[in-house]
């Protein structure tokens, strides 16, 4: 392959040229010189006649490219000639292409939009999110302060916070979500409005004395109709009026990737957006924080700047601050709190995707093997009059890279659809959580870059295979060239098949299984027929008092409604989005250091909560109506946090310090649940009466023998009559509402078990070609056997034990390899056990089958050769 | 020079050139020396269409090079032909003949027909 080589030793060839040009002048001045002229009259009448150097080096080059742009042009139309000549092998290699490449692709355009896609702002690369190493990605409102106004690391920080808003527009008041933000936030993050301007470090400075606004073109468009006239206009967030600055660009949604909020509110508003007041608190970690790295300032000096601040910050408050230690970490994700298990499961499917595509290769690979092998006369006159070898295999690629380039367009093209589709999709939940998947040159790049991939890796076997080609045997006749090495080739490419579709089936039905075992787990709490509505009382202007009696109230006309067996509210549910944690001490701890602390959920419930979401209380008593503000302080706990604050002696009528040091009296104990993820190890939890400590966030949870949807219909209408303005959110089913905890599993196992499929077809036609071909190859022989007279199933065995010792060594190799890549798939499904036993067994009959199926009719037709047929053939 | 032989016929340069290195293996300024004395001084082939044909034709496997010493002690590149080359000239070379005798036949029966 001359051609290849010179690309690549340009300059040697150069050199040559060079020579090989002056060698002639040199004569032709030697010439020149016998022939009489002067030296230098010779030396300008050889430059003249060869009418300059550099030119005719121009013009050589020029000569080389031509032949190559020749030869490409001749290979491309000889591929197409090929191609269609051959339709149905064309369309199915195409279709193969287009499905692995389509599916790596779409995979590949999720992990972009996730983690590669840079967030729309000036200059991205320099913002870094910051993170708590032990306690995760928040900071407290007065730490922010200080870290923003003693660090030298930040061109600007700016502290946010995601909050639900009662916006009021013509439709009535909706709950929406939105931001906090300090007034440097658009001016840290770099971005231009669409209509107006935005709120800026002036606006932002007095508690309370900051009611500004700034929609996202969203809630603009969709809520206000894209009122041009809405700057300087007043809208109503939690009934209070505020200004509308400006307009967000369509591309900026924030910080997050997942999150889309409606409205922007300056910091300083946050005592009116949630009620109490947190900004002077230290102990209260709410706040994310995002800073812009000065120019020439690496993350690495800006983590150990921010930590020399930490340092002086654990001196100063030593109880709100112990451990504290900051790291930088990309934003996006909420730091490595989505982050890393977001990482983890996009690379883990990516993976697991390309072993797809690798299938579809070995597939594809087999098929041109075999194609090639009928073609290998025609290679073979084409070797004998003349053609390089190297040009043999350059046509075999050519035709391989016009078919992937061909999938490879298919595939985006597919990939594209299903990125729209994504895009659509919302969670079932009462969160703006959407992700954007765009198409971007990204992706096409990676759609590209794997066609050419998948050309190499399906293309080289068939071009080395062409490439051996012998032509004097090949000739002579085709049985000459059936060599044992090229069987052993394409019975290598099924046991790659044949493993490959193993780990894939594998992890598919590791991840139904987890979906299985997910919907069946013990959740701690009955889910089935019960209804949840939720409101929240101090957005919409309730005072603590008059809240307490507008909960009391609405509860006892739910529980008056017909179908009600119980109610209860609560401030959340286990596994909604929306879960709190607070720390407590061992209850043999008396001088309570930081450092002793117990992390636990907390809820805070009415009486009947437990009866309601059927949460088994194993000991003790449940709340009663009398456990409130007078009476001493009281709490429920699970099993979990019995064990861990009470050494797993008898909790009940003992005594723990809460968070404030207090003591706490424990008057029951309930059953372990599920708290915040299907996937938690079991956490300790803590439920105080919520008469004891009041919380404006309320949820409802009613248990009716009514379908969700009438009962929620209720829910609304009795609500409504209470108070006619008050937005209800979460309203559903809990079974429903419980999506979002199940939403990663169902994922998976949608992803996966396509995958799966893809491969048991992969492998399947894979098989049925082996034995179609072992069977056409051998007829002859068959017919031999068949007029000796062996019976059918010996002409089954032969036939198919050759297959059954493929499919074992694959299958062998697949089950190694599904083992060793267990980590990979438990960072993807919901397994407990990656090597469930169940789950390999049945992959082993799956495969068994499989192989069974697709040897099945090539298998028939060798046992109903008619040997006298047979014996002519040829 | 005049047009004539600047504008050889499209392909006869390289079947020229095939057949003088036909006569064994030579350098690029041999060539076009052999070319111009074979032919009378008709033809003064320059380096500016010379080099681009042998390296064309070496491209298309019609030709094969070396490097070794020429009679001056000088290392020069010499060509030769590949039996594909070899091949591609008898057809060259017979197919240019069919035409000469096609065009003389035509050129005189026209001249008896008037």
């Amino acid at each position: 392959m001359g051609w290849i080589r010179r690309l690549f030793h340009t300059s040697r060839a150069e050199k040559e040229l060079d020579t090989e040009l002056r060698f002639h002048l040199d004569h032709q001045i030697a010439d020149n010189v016998a022939a009489g002229m002067e030296p230098g009259e010779a030396r300008r009448q050889a430059m003249l006649t060869l009418g300059g150097l550099e030119n005719v080096k121009e013009e050589v080059r020029e000569a080389h490219w031509e032949t190559r742009l020749e030869n490409l042009f001749r290979d491309f139309r000889y591929a197409l000639r090929n191609l269609r000549k051959d339709r149905r092998f064309s369309v199915t290699a195409i279709l193969v292409l287009a499905l692995g490449i389509g599916a790596n692709t779409a995979v590949f355009s999720v992990v972009n939009a996730l983690i590669l896609h840079p967030l729309p702002v000036e200059r991205p690369v320099e913002l870094t999110f910051l993170e708590n190493a032990h306690y995760g990605p928040s900071q407290s409102f007065p730490n922010y302060r200080e870290l923003r106004d003693r660090n030298q690391s930040f061109a600007g920080l700016t502290g946010y916070r995601m909050a639900p808003m009662e916006l009021e527009t013509d439709r009535g008041a909706e709950r929406i979500w939105g931001y906090l933000a300090t007034g440097n936030y658009f001016d840290v993050l770099g971005v231009k409005p669409a209509l107006g301007r935005f709120f800026n470090q002036k606006d932002d400075v007095n508690p309370g004395a900051s009611p500004y606004a700034v929609l996202s073109y969203g809630a603009w468009q969709a809520r206000f109709g894209g009122d041009p006239a809405i700057v300087g206009k007043t809208i109503r967030i939690n009934r209070l009026p505020y200004t509308v600055f400006g307009v967000a660009p369509p591309s900026f949604h924030g910080t997050e990737i997942l999150y889309w909020p409606e409205v922007w509110v300056p910091m300083m508003m946050q005592p009116r957006i949630e009620g109490r007041s947190w900004l002077d608190e230290r102990s209260t970690w709410n706040t994310f924080v995002i800073g812009r790295l000065k120019p020439n300032v690496s993350a690495a000096q800006a983590e150990a700047n921010l930590n020399s601040v930490a340092g002086e910050l654990i001196r100063q408050f030593p109880s709100e601050n112990d451990g504290l230690l900051f790291k930088l970490t990309k934003p996006g994700l909420i730091g490595d709190l989505i982050g890393g298990p977001a990482k983890a499961f996009a690379f883990g499917v990516l993976a697991l995707v390309a072993l797809v595509l690798l299938a579809a290769c070995t597939n594809l690979a087999s098929m041109f093997t075999a194609r090639a092998t009928d073609r290998q006369r025609e290679i073979a006159v084409r070797l004998a009059i003349g053609a390089g070898r190297g040009r043999v295999v350059r046509q075999v690629l050519t035709e391989t890279i016009v078919l992937s380039l061909a999938g490879g367009g298919a595939g985006y093209l597919l990939a594209s659809f299903l990125a729209s589709i994504l895009s659509r999709l919302h969670a079932p939940m009462d969160f703006p959580m959407q992700l954007n998947v765009t198409v971007d040159w990204r992706v096409f790049l990676f759609a590209m870059a794997s066609s050419m991939a998948a050309a190499l890796l399906f293309g080289s076997a068939p071009a080395w295979r062409a490439s051996k080609t012998d032509p004097n045997a090949a000739l002579r006749g085709a049985s000459a060239t059936w060599g044992r090495n090229r069987l052993a080739l394409r019975d290598l490419l099924v046991i790659v098949q044949v493993a490959l579709c193993f780990v894939l089936v594998s992890a598919s039905f590791l991840s139904l299984r987890g979906l299985q075992q997910a919907l069946q787990m013990n959740l701690g709490f009955q889910p089935q027929r019960v209804s949840t509505a939720a409101f929240e009382l101090s957005l919409a202007g309730y005072s603590e008092e008059r809240g307490r009696a507008f909960q009391r109230q609405a509860l006892e006309a739910i529980q008056q409604l017909p179908g009600v067996q119980s109610a209860a509210y609560s401030n959340s549910v286990p596994l909604s989005i929306d879960q709190s944690h607070t720390s407590v001490f061992p209850a043999d701890k008396t001088d309570l250091r930081p450092s002793d602390r117990v992390g636990v959920v907390r809820y805070q419930v009415s009486p009947e909560f437990f009866a309601t979401l059927g949460t088994r209380l194993l000991a003790g008593r449940d709340f009663s109506w009398n456990d409130d503000s007078k009476s001493p302080s009281v709490a429920i706990v699970n099993l979990a946090f019995a064990k861990r604050v009470f050494h797993g002696e008898n909790a009940v009528g003992k005594r723990f310090p809460s968070y404030s040091g207090s003591p706490v009296e424990v008057v029951g104990i309930v059953e372990d649940g599920k708290y915040e993820s299907l996937t938690e190890s079991q956490q300790p939890a803590v439920f105080w009466p919520i008469l004891q400590s009041y919380n404006s966030t309320t949820t409802l949870e009613v248990r009716s023998s009514l379908p969700a949807a009438q009962m929620v219909s209720e829910i609304r209408r009795t609500i409504a009559k209470l108070d006619p303005e008050l937005p209800l959110y979460g309203a559903g089913g809990l079974e429903q509402m419980l999506g979002f905890a199940f939403l990663p599993t169902r994922v998976a196992a949608v992803a996966l078990s396509a995958f799966g499929i893809l491969a048991i077809m992969l492998a399947a036609t894979g098989i049925h070609g082996l034995v179609s071909y072992s069977v056409s190859r051998r007829t002859h022989e068959i017919g031999i056997r068949m007029a000796v007279g062996a019976q059918p199933m010996q002409i089954l065995r032969v036939i198919l034990s050759r297959t059954a010792v493929l499919l074992l060594f694959g299958s062998l190799v697949g089950f190694a390899s599904a083992l060793a890549l267990g980590q990979v798939i438990t960072s993807i499904v919901y397994a407990d056990h990656p090597r469930d036993p169940l789950v390999m067994v049945s992959v082993w009959l799956a495969i068994a089958l499989l192989g069974l199926f697709a040897s099945w009719s090539p298998a028939r037709r060798a046992t109903r050769v008619d040997p006298m047929v047979a014996l002519r053939y040829e | 020079m005049n047009d004539a032989r600047t504008e050889l016929l499209k392909g006869t340069l390289d079947m020229l050139i095939l057949k003088v290195i036909a006569l064994g293996p030579t350098h690029g300024y041999a060539i076009a020396q052999r070319l111009q004395q074979i032919s009378r001084d008709f033809f003064q082939v320059h380096q500016g269409s010379l080099y681009p044909a042998l390296h064309r034709l070496e491209d298309r496997g019609w030709l094969q090079a070396e490097w070794r010493e020429s009679e001056t002690g000088r290392e020069a590149k010499f060509y030769s032909l590949t039996k594909k080359g070899q091949r591609q000239m008898e057809a060259e070379v017979a197919n240019w003949e069919q035409l000469c005798s096609a065009v003389g036949l035509v050129l005189r029966s026209s001249e008896g027909d008037f």
